[in-house]
């Protein structure tokens, strides 16, 4: 029964779901007048950091248990450090509070590379050590002055074998086309990856895409808004595929192999066109381990580890070393597979970082 | 105003209400004639309050019928009986003026505002509340409260008012002068009364007539005098002003304080009993004096005080004197 | 000293230093939004301009109000039958109304939403049921859209609507309802004139409080909305949290703010805020 495989993934993502549910009410309370202490106290997470182990800020979950396992324990075997979480999820805005306010609690994010650029310059961060991690062990361009990609996610889509079969839709072009695949999409709401997947559909080439043409991105959006849901987790991704609420849904990929499971094959992962993101380690400005923190980002650009978060996280190596020992059964899924890394596309940091508000408002007032 | 002089009759027939196997008012039958003011008399617990809601309608009636000058009404609502009610603490509506309070029972039957507008001053006439029409329930006195409460329940013309308790919240003093009101608007209107309390001396200054109930059921029924003067039971006259209670020749005698007289000394040639004062109780225009006779039985005499130029004291030696007439005989049961 | 005593009871000294942190806790932040709506991210009203100057601010504000106004009436008409309903059962069945009331009232909101999912979904029992039974033959789309989001808040809010609107049921004197059956008003004529105005203060409480919590709503939107349900309090935490535009995060919570302030300010104006908020009509 797939029913009980989704109560089990929900539950997993209620414990961070929750934590967003605390904070809306908070945000509520701030409405109301209240607001203010409540907002730091709940940014300011629950980790304490001292010197003799780092804080990673991560969003709970699997990833709690999957970091420790695939990094925490090699990195204490090298350096006699532990590790420890604060799971309150490192949204930027948390980061940049964290910071400002002179509190900084955690060592490491696990965030997106774009974070790097837009919060680094701002003297939110502190500069990543290339004496000790390295930048060949990651994709070209992944190496920031503030941030590392240690792993990749990708924007793909899955779609329902029951309704396309006979002809299955195999990119972008498709997903946006419901004439030809009528029915039902799901897209990521914070714009990310569906900005990039419309103008594909469009006829962008795929290593042509930045800057992104906003207007043309957000007509393709419009085109379907009618037949087109907006999630903002990966749990809502999940949901709205497996209750079969929609025929193709834009997921993160690493989900794909769950969704494939959970729907008994019914719905099947395509990635090609996949847009990669690169997923960094970022350390936010005054951490309190210090330099010792670096030990641990190049812990995890470490072939093992990079494997290792493979197979419990589903996330893909960056580290090209990596590519090649990626195991038979998770060539489809991961990204950066013999199978897939042809066929893929690459994420801007620089852009995202830059441009990255606006073109989320932008987006959001376009589906609303 | 005796807009309602041929109507406003009730006949009770056997009327009993049961919650679960208790008979709140157990087969009751009653005829309360047009105009009078009844009073449904007796301790908490008796079944009047039960006996006055079903005759409004708010309590179904178990057993038994009730008419309205003939016709049954039982199966009647209580919103379309037409009888004003004068609730205990008045329920008053305390987010209207004290017109709209008066003039609600017309407004709801849709009747012009002309017409509600003189009606409504004429009620305020009669309970002497024209300066006070646009003031709220809060803003008034419990004894102007009241006769708010009086003028919106007669202002549709009611053939009768019930009337539950309604001096019960007033202090002693204002209690008096609400009684005489209310006769005074009882005579005036022509309406049938139908008043409930546990106050004997109120049931005996106002009523034309008074029921005594007790347990549920009607112990006594008759005008204040009949039943003050030829109580029937030993309930109504104990209930009913003070009674001393004498058994002579197996028969039951009740016999009012006041109807005892008291004489020093003992031997007198017409005396009744013979005992010694236990105690004197001075009240001003009387006093009460308790006589232990011979068998242990405590005797209450009340002695005018112009009358008795004797100097009695406690312990003395007293002979009591009753007419033939004052030693009414109860039935046994 | 004397004069002193006189005009300050000594009492206010001892709880004079709490007084000042709740009034410091409670002000500060607010003080902090609202510099922060003018300062951030340039000095001066670019923020409150924005409104003017932005249609999507304006249909996320207008989605904000219509959904809570619809919630309000809904939340508050359902409320207000449950309520009068629990007044006016026996005490068994109340005490199992009021259960179950206080069961849904906590039960978390990301559970409830998601059970409203798995029943009114796509594919959710009762879609699923339609079908089956062939009455539909294709499913009707209760969720993820504007129609979802409604049913998910009234939900969740009914007990706030109903709490308040029970104190002041409870409260009422049943003999007054009475005089107006005496009276000879029908059943509707007393519900209009005599049960409704005065359980107008519960009502007028209930209203307040159902508007200004679903001014709030976040998860509940952003679930069963499918994505194109924006309201404000959603719209706050990604300026918060993502887009990092901080300014116009605290210019639309002030905006909040002192839209409910003013609504609380009409309010006084046609009523005593003080029997709303639990004392006398007298």
């Amino acid at each position: 029964m797939h029913d009980k495989q989704f109560m089990k993934e929900m539950l997993q993502d209620s414990a961070h779901a929750y934590k967003e549910g605390r904070m809306d009410r908070r945000t509520f309370l701030a409405l109301c007048g209240a607001s203010g202490v409540a907002l730091t106290a709940v940014m300011a997470g629950d980790a304490e950091a001292a010197a003799d182990h780092v804080v990673m800020w991560n969003w709970g979950g699997q990833s709690e248990e999957c970091h420790g396992s695939a990094i925490g324990d090699a990195f204490t075997a090298k350096t006699g450090k532990g590790l420890k979480f604060d799971t309150s999820g490192p949204l930027e805005g948390k980061i940049k509070e964290m910071v400002d306010s002179g509190n900084v609690t955690a060592d490491v994010a696990d965030a997106d590379l774009f974070n790097a650029v837009s919060l680094g310059p701002t003297g939110h961060l502190e500069p990543i050590d290339y004496s000790v991690v390295s930048k060949d062990k990651t994709l070209p361009g992944y190496a920031l002055e503030h941030g590392v990609s240690v792993i990749l996610y990708g924007y793909a889509f899955v779609y329902d074998t029951e309704a396309y079969g006979d002809n299955p839709p195999e990119n972008w072009a498709d997903f946006f086309d419901t004439e030809k695949f009528p029915g039902m999409r799901s897209l990521y709401k914070w714009a990310n990856g569906s900005l990039e997947a419309a103008l594909m559909a469009d006829g962008v080439a795929g290593d042509a895409l930045y800057p992104l043409d906003m207007d043309r991105a957000l007509a393709k959006i419009k085109s379907i808004k009618d037949n087109s849901l907006y999630w903002g987790s990966g749990s809502a991704a999940h949901s709205m595929v497996v209750n079969g609420e929609v025929s193709m849904g834009m997921i993160w990929q690493n989900r794909g192999r769950n969704i494939e499971n959970d729907t008994e094959g019914r719905y099947k992962l395509v990635n090609n066109q996949a847009l990669a993101m690169p997923g960094a380690y970022i350390v936010p400005k005054g951490n309190p381990a210090g330099a010792a923190v670096m030990d641990f980002i190049a812990t995890a650009q470490d072939v093992p580890a990079q494997l290792a978060l493979l197979d419990c996280l589903g996330m893909t190596p960056s580290n090209p070393a990596a590519f090649g020992q990626i195991p038979e059964d998770q060539q489809d899924y991961a990204i950066t597979s013999a199978k897939n890394i042809d066929k893929i596309v690459y994420n801007d940091p620089e852009w995202w970082g830059n441009n990255g508000g606006d073109a989320v408002n932008a987006f959001l007032e376009a589906i609303s | 105003m005796a807009d309602s002089t041929n109507i406003g009759s009730l006949q009770i027939r056997n009327v009993s209400k049961l919650f679960g196997a208790f008979r709140a008012v157990n087969d009751i039958s009653l005829d309360i004639r047009n105009g009078e003011f009844l009073t449904l008399l007796g301790p908490s617990g008796s079944g009047k309050t039960t006996l006055l809601m079903m005759i409004a309608g708010f309590l179904d009636i178990s057993e038994g019928d009730i008419a309205l000058d003939g016709a049954s009404i039982s199966d009647v609502p209580a919103e379309k009986r037409n009888f004003g009610m004068v609730f205990q603490g008045y329920a008053l509506f305390p987010h209207m003026s004290v017109r709209d309070n008066i003039g609600y029972a017309l407004s709801v039957r849709k009747r012009p505002q002309e017409e509600i507008r003189s009606r409504v001053d004429e009620m305020l006439e009669l309970v002497q509340l024209q300066d006070f029409a646009d003031r709220k329930p809060g803003q008034l006195s419990g004894g102007q409260q009241q006769r708010v409460a009086l003028a919106r329940a007669l202002c549709f013309s009611p053939p009768v008012l019930l009337l539950d308790e309604p001096l019960g919240a007033l202090d002693k003093k204002l209690r008096v002068e609400v009684q005489e009101q209310l006769k005074d608007i009882h005579r005036r209107v022509g309406t049938t009364f139908i008043y409930v309390t546990h106050d004997q001396e109120e049931a005996l200054s106002m009523s034309d007539r008074i029921v005594i109930m007790r347990d549920g059921a009607i112990e006594q029924v008759g005008t204040p005098n009949e039943l003050y003067e030829r109580p029937n039971n030993e309930f109504t006259a104990s209930f009913l002003g003070k009674s001393n209670f004498i058994r002579q020749d197996g028969k039951l005698f009740a016999l009012r304080p006041e109807k005892i007289d008291l004489r020093a000394g003992t031997g007198h040639a017409d005396a009744r009993m013979s005992g010694t004062i236990r105690s004197i109780t001075y009240f001003g225009s009387m006093k009460r004096i308790i006589v232990e006779t011979a068998e242990s039985v405590e005797i209450e005499v009340d002695i005018d005080v112009w009358r008795n130029s004797e100097t009695l004291a406690e312990g003395d030696a007293v002979d009591l004197l009753w007419t033939d007439a004052a030693a009414v005989e109860l039935q046994v049961g | 000293m004397q004069s002193f005593t006189r005009h300050f009871h000594p009492g206010w000294l001892i709880i004079a230093p709490l007084l000042v942190l709740v009034v410091a806790l409670y002000l500060g932040p607010i003080l902090n939004i609202l510099w922060l709506s003018v300062t951030d991210p340039e000095p001066g009203f670019g923020n409150y301009a924005k409104l003017g100057e932005s249609d999507a601010l304006l249909r996320i504000v207008w989605t904000t109000v219509r959904i809570c106004i619809i919630t309000t009436l809904f939340s508050v008409t359902l409320g207000y039958s449950i309520a009068y309903a629990m007044v006016h059962c026996h005490q068994r069945q109340k005490s199992y109304m009021l259960t179950l009331l206080l069961v849904s009232f906590w039960i978390s909101i990301l559970v409830r939403t998601f059970s409203w999912l798995m029943l009114l979904g796509r594919r959710g029992l009762v879609n699923v049921t339609l079908e089956d039974i062939g009455l539909i033959a294709e499913p009707i789309a209760f969720m993820r859209n504007e129609l979802g989001v409604l049913i998910g808040m009234v939900h969740y809010m009914i007990p706030y609507a109903v709490l308040p609107l029970l104190v002041s049921m409870q409260s009422l004197d049943t003999r007054v309802m009475d005089a107006s059956r005496n009276l000879g008003a029908s059943g509707a004529q007393t519900f209009w004139r005599i049960y409704l105005p005065l359980t107008m203060p519960g009502l007028v409480a209930s209203t307040l409080l159902v508007f200004i919590l679903s001014l709030g709503f976040y998860v509940t939107p952003a679930v069963l909305g499918g994505g194109k349900v924006l309201m404000v309090a959603e719209y706050i935490s990604v300026q918060l949290l993502v887009t990092l535009k901080w300014g116009t995060a605290a210019m639309l919570a002030a905006l909040m703010l002192f839209g409910v302030l003013a609504m609380l300010w009409v309010m006084s104006r046609f009523m005593k805020l003080s029997t709303v908020f639990g004392g006398t009509t007298r």
